[in-house]
């Protein structure tokens, strides 16, 4: 009877004791989610008003949004939606990557933005400032 | 309307103002756009990079603030990674 009791209490403090700690935990992190998520919309807001439809469109199914250089015809380069390298495509042919971020943390979206901006209007500064890594075939 | 809006963590902070209203005098409007010049030039003195950006017009990269843009966007200063 004693055991069956004990087994009991024991099954009812693993239900209740994470439910008792949950809102406790939940006050400590929702400053932290509240504040990313907001920067997050925030940041998708940007994205929004600074692509056409059809680049809004690429990241969304692709993955990348892809930006004509202002100054090579034959050259495009390849932002990823999310952190990673830029590859640059020339020809059709992927002929280098490119690592090169902000120094202070943004959101991703932000940086989709960022790479857009500095290489629609500031292409030369924006290669001298990234790490090249050449595609060898 | 004129917005400059500086990217950070938070996304970005944004500073409006009404251009049409600078120019009638409104004390309010004033202050809204000597606010955004002055955060435009602490962003510039911590190497951040303006571009102006309008619909249908090519990206501008610009070096002083310029309070007829429809929209300035700022950005940190970028580093190889």
């Amino acid at each position: 009877m004693s055991f069956i009791t004990q087994v009991l209490a024991t099954l009812g403090w693993i239900v209740v004791a994470p439910l008792a700690i949950s809102p406790i935990v939940w006050l400590i992190l929702q400053p932290y989610f509240k504040g990313w998520s907001r920067a997050e919309r925030r940041a998708a807001d940007l994205l929004r008003d600074a692509l056409t439809p059809e680049q809004f469109r690429q990241l969304v199914w692709r993955g990348y949004l892809e930006i004509p250089s202002p100054t090579e015809p034959q050259r495009v380069y390849r932002v990823p939606r999310t952190r990673g390298y830029i590859q640059v495509i020339e020809n059709g042919r992927a002929v280098m990557r490119l690592c090169v971020q902000p120094v202070e943390c943004l959101p991703d979206a932000d940086v989709v933005v960022l790479h857009k901006l500095m290489i629609e209007a500031n292409e030369e500064n924006y290669l001298k400032k990234a790490n090249k890594y050449l595609c060898i075939e | 309307m004129g917005m400059l809006r500086v990217m950070s963590r938070r996304g970005d902070d944004r500073v409006t103002w009404d251009e049409q209203k600078v120019l009638a005098g409104d004390p309010e409007a004033t202050a809204a756009i000597r606010e955004a010049e002055r955060i435009f030039t602490q962003e510039r003195a911590k190497g951040a990079t303006a571009f102006r950006v309008e619909p249908g017009k090519p990206t501008q990269r610009i070096e002083q603030f310029d309070s007829t843009a429809e929209q300035i966007v700022m950005v940190p200063r970028v580093v190889g990674g």
